[in-house]
């Protein structure tokens, strides 16, 4: 069970104990999720990189790295073989940060201990311990019997180097939660966190964006391009697409304008103007709403209908004529109605208090919400109509930027 | 009044965010090792030493481009590219160095604490705690950001430097004739203030700073020209200050024949303008100096060493997970603090060897940048030109010589 750095640097013997070169690097297989198999080793022969299939590998330990054929017998393979399907430990993995998928955060490689699984020598964990740094600092000693060595499995990281493919490692991130991606994102240095990011599908990576700390989203945004952003921006919800674009500059704003559909760019002008922290800054216009002639059964295939573009869905909003706030109703309520009743007929009374108006700041937005116990309120100008809703994670993102 | 500077402070603290990297960086370079370095430059070697200032200018101007250049292009913190480039073993050197260093400055910082309190009469040993509690405080509680723009902002008290500099009417002829003219002294004393001026101008923390500052602001190669600019503006700006120390400091102690032994014979330079109210404000602004870097250095040193080793960093990771980063900040405020209460240690001496320290070992850190900022791989079409690695390769070898001269000139007295 060696490690990569004891094995790195090593002379290596031909079948006949002939030094052929000393061993650069070890590459292997980039497939995910997966104990990543040794495929090439990588020698320096003087001058010469000289790249041999791990077939030939007789013995690959810290004592001893050795073929199992004279060197004039061993085919070795042209040197720009190690393309988008494979990593160099030493190259892409050894001192670069990497994602620890489990512990949802990033990591440097102190070391890589090797194995064998399934009788294939494999990179079995990463060594991120303070014993792996002495180690490659040739102090290891110091420690004694002490401080043993903190491996992470292998198969819960994703490198952010190399020559990976973009769909793989989006598949090894999609067990991460969006708020601890986000975190992770914050760890990597900008071009890595924004390789992870375009690594994503548009909805994801959305997700993933709007949790990002503003600052970094800023950069981020800036970093990928109005190009890039595009299907993204499509997919935020469009107060954290007002936010973003309060954060930028005009000019910069205009450019990213420019990516938007016409009704979304729409809204987001509307939203615009107000400030950061009111009930109209926070509002988003993701709702579902519904006629007040409509049957529950009709206002429930809305919902279903709305769904996948929504983040939350808790409440109903009827709205009639020229978007005439009319009423809400819990999706509970709905449920549990009559499917031929009219939804006009399930309104409850709703006090005008409970009820925002745009210009209304954050803390008045918070009694409203903590009075009335509501996760969502709806938003409405002067005559009543809705202009959008608040919902409590807005609230509660809005107060506690750095969770 | 308090809503309208409720309503005031925000603008202020956003016009301060516009300052540049480079003014910032230069600005918190003349720190408490600093300013006594210049004041004992001028005092006890009057302008003699200017030359060397007006080359070091240019040295501090094309280092501090490099760092911006690097933060970039990479995106990358110094630390981090040194990890990926060079690997762990050369990492770990690097760290190890600039965590001597960095320390060497921190206690400048807090003999600079102890030494403006001691101008008032009060005790290091009161001054010295209480202070190191409060800037750990703030940083554990508080908000590192604003409070480091407060003492920026504070940081304006250099001005009297060159107003004190016009006051004077010190002989600018003889001083720009110095500064063109070199001239060197072959002695243990020479040498280490020479050191020290360097070593207090250019600092392995201020490489490392600089560029995680521009990496943290997001800057981008369409920012390049104007942060080129803003940094060379600020090279100018911070050793003109340093130019006003010294001709004060020459044309008034150097005179008089006075050594700076103690915080308020460095003082003295400022009463041609202020009179009896020069100690005060030299306490104030040694205090204020003192304090900015007190400040930033720790939490710069815990930064750049996570950022080299993985280990999470930042105020808002807990205890169990940011335990690495903690314990540099705790360790990098007890330690200086610790040794400036030493008994009997002369406060004026550990400001200017600190920034031998620095000296010496930043030829060390300069060369991990020349190696990165003429990679290819790395830079692209940005790699560093000619003149820029004349520059540079010419600090280097320049310091690396002063050195060798001065371990030389205490064996061997020349």
């Amino acid at each position: 069970m060696p490690y990569l750095s004891k094995l790195l640097g090593q002379p290596v013997l031909d079948s006949a104990d002939v030094k052929i070169g000393r061993l650069q690097d070890i590459i292997v297989s980039s497939e995910t999720s997966k104990y990543a198999s040794v495929e090439f080793l990588l020698l320096k022969r003087g001058k010469e990189r000289i790249l041999i299939p791990y077939s030939y590998v007789e013995n690959l330990s810290s004592k001893e790295v050795s073929l199992s054929a004279p060197y004039d017998k061993v085919q070795t393979v042209p040197l720009d073989t190690a393309i988008e399907n494979y990593l160099s430990l030493g190259k892409d993995i050894l001192d670069e940060q990497i994602v620890d998928v489990e512990g949802a955060r990033v990591v440097r490689v102190n070391d890589l201990r090797l194995g064998i699984f399934n009788e294939q020598m494999s990179v079995l964990g990463i060594d991120v311990s303070v014993r792996g740094i002495l180690r490659r600092i040739k102090l290891e000693w110091l420690l004694g019997g002490f401080f043993q060595p903190a491996l992470i499995d292998w198969r819960h990281t994703q490198s952010v180097r190399g020559l990976l493919k973009l769909d793989t490692i989006a598949k090894n991130l999609d067990r991460l939660h969006p708020a601890d991606l986000a975190n992770v994102i914050e760890d990597l240095n900008v071009k890595a966190g924004s390789r992870l990011v375009v690594s994503l599908d548009a909805k994801s990576a959305a997700k993933v964006l709007e949790e990002v700390d503003p600052h970094l989203q800023k950069v981020l945004v800036k970093y990928l391009g109005p190009e890039k952003m595009a299907g993204i921006l499509s997919q935020m919800s469009i107060d954290e697409v007002v936010d973003l674009f309060h954060s930028l500059s005009k000019q910069e704003a205009e450019q990213f304008f420019s990516q938007l559909k016409n009704s979304r760019l729409k809204t987001v002008r509307k939203f615009i103007n107000y400030e950061d922290d009111t009930a109209g800054g926070l509002m988003t216009s993701d709702y579902v709403s519904v006629r007040p002639g409509w049957t529950v059964a009709r206002a429930i295939e809305e919902v279903k209908k709305m769904s996948p573009s929504l983040r939350t869905v808790l409440y109903v909003y009827v709205v009639g004529e020229k978007d005439k706030f009319v009423g809400a109703l819990s999706l509970r309520w709905l449920l549990i109605s009559d499917p031929t009743e009219i939804v006009n007929n399930l309104i409850k009374y709703i006090p005008s208090t409970s009820i925002l108006r745009p210009e209304q700041p954050v803390e008045e937005v918070m009694n409203v919400m903590t009075k009335y116990d509501l996760y969502t309120v709806a938003v409405l100008d002067s005559d009543r109509k809705m202009l959008g809703i608040v919902t409590i994670d807005d609230v509660m993102r809005h107060l506690v930027p750095k969770a | 009044m308090i809503e309208r500077l409720r309503r005031f402070w925000p603008r202020i603290l956003f016009f301060l965010a516009v300052i540049g990297p480079g003014i910032i960086s230069a600005n918190a370079d003349n720190d408490a090792g600093g300013i006594t370095t210049y004041s004992v430059v001028g005092a006890h070697f009057g302008t003699s030493m200017l030359w060397v200032l007006f080359l070091i200018t240019f040295s501090l101007a094309v280092t501090q481009e490099m760092g911006v250049r690097i933060g970039i292009v990479t995106r990358e913190g110094l630390a981090g590219i040194i990890r990926s480039r060079f690997g762990l073993p050369w990492t770990a050197f690097a760290m190890l160095l600039m965590l001597i260093a960095n320390l060497g400055t921190i206690t400048a910082e807090y003999a600079g604490v102890a030494a403006s309190f001691g101008i008032l009469g009060v005790s290091k040993y009161t001054s010295v705690i209480f202070c190191a509690v409060a800037v750990w405080f703030i940083l554990y509680k508080g908000s590192f950001k604003t409070t480091q723009k407060i003492f920026l902002i504070f940081s304006v008290f250099y001005l009297v430097y060159i107003i004190n500099g016009f006051a004077i009417g010190p002989d600018f002829g003889m001083a720009l004739k110095d500064m063109v003219h070199p001239t060197l002294q072959f002695n243990t004393p020479y040498l280490l203030t020479l050191v020290a001026l360097i070593g207090t101008t250019i600092t392995p923390w201020g490489q490392f700073f600089i560029q995680s500052y521009v990496v943290d602001k997001g800057l981008e190669i369409k920012h390049y020209k104007v942060e080129k600019a803003e940094v060379y503006f600020g090279a100018f700006l911070t050793n003109v200050v340093s130019f006003f120390i010294i001709i004060s400091t020459a044309s008034t102690l150097y005179k008089a024949g006075i050594h700076i032994e103690s915080a308020s014979d460095a003082a003295l330079a400022l009463a041609p303008l202020v009179g009896g109210f020069a100690e005060f404000l030299f306490a104030f602004g040694l205090f204020v100096a003192s304090m900015l870097g007190a400040f930033i250095l720790p939490v710069a040193t815990a930064y750049a060493i996570c950022e080299a080793f993985g280990w999470e960093a930042g105020f808002d990771t807990n205890w169990n997970n940011g335990r690495f980063f903690y314990s540099i900040i705790l360790l990098s405020i007890i330690v200086p603090a610790a040794l400036v209460l030493l008994p009997g240690i002369s406060l004026v001496k550990v400001m200017v060897l600190s920034q031998d320290v620095n000296g010496i070992l930043l030829p060390f850190i300069l060369i991990f940048v020349m190696k990165i900022v003429n990679t290819k791989e790395i830079m692209g079409e940005y790699v560093n030109k000619r003149l820029g690695n004349i520059i540079a390769w010419a600090t280097i070898v320049g310091i690396i010589a002063a050195t060798i001269v001065l371990v030389l000139s205490s064996f061997v007295r020349l």
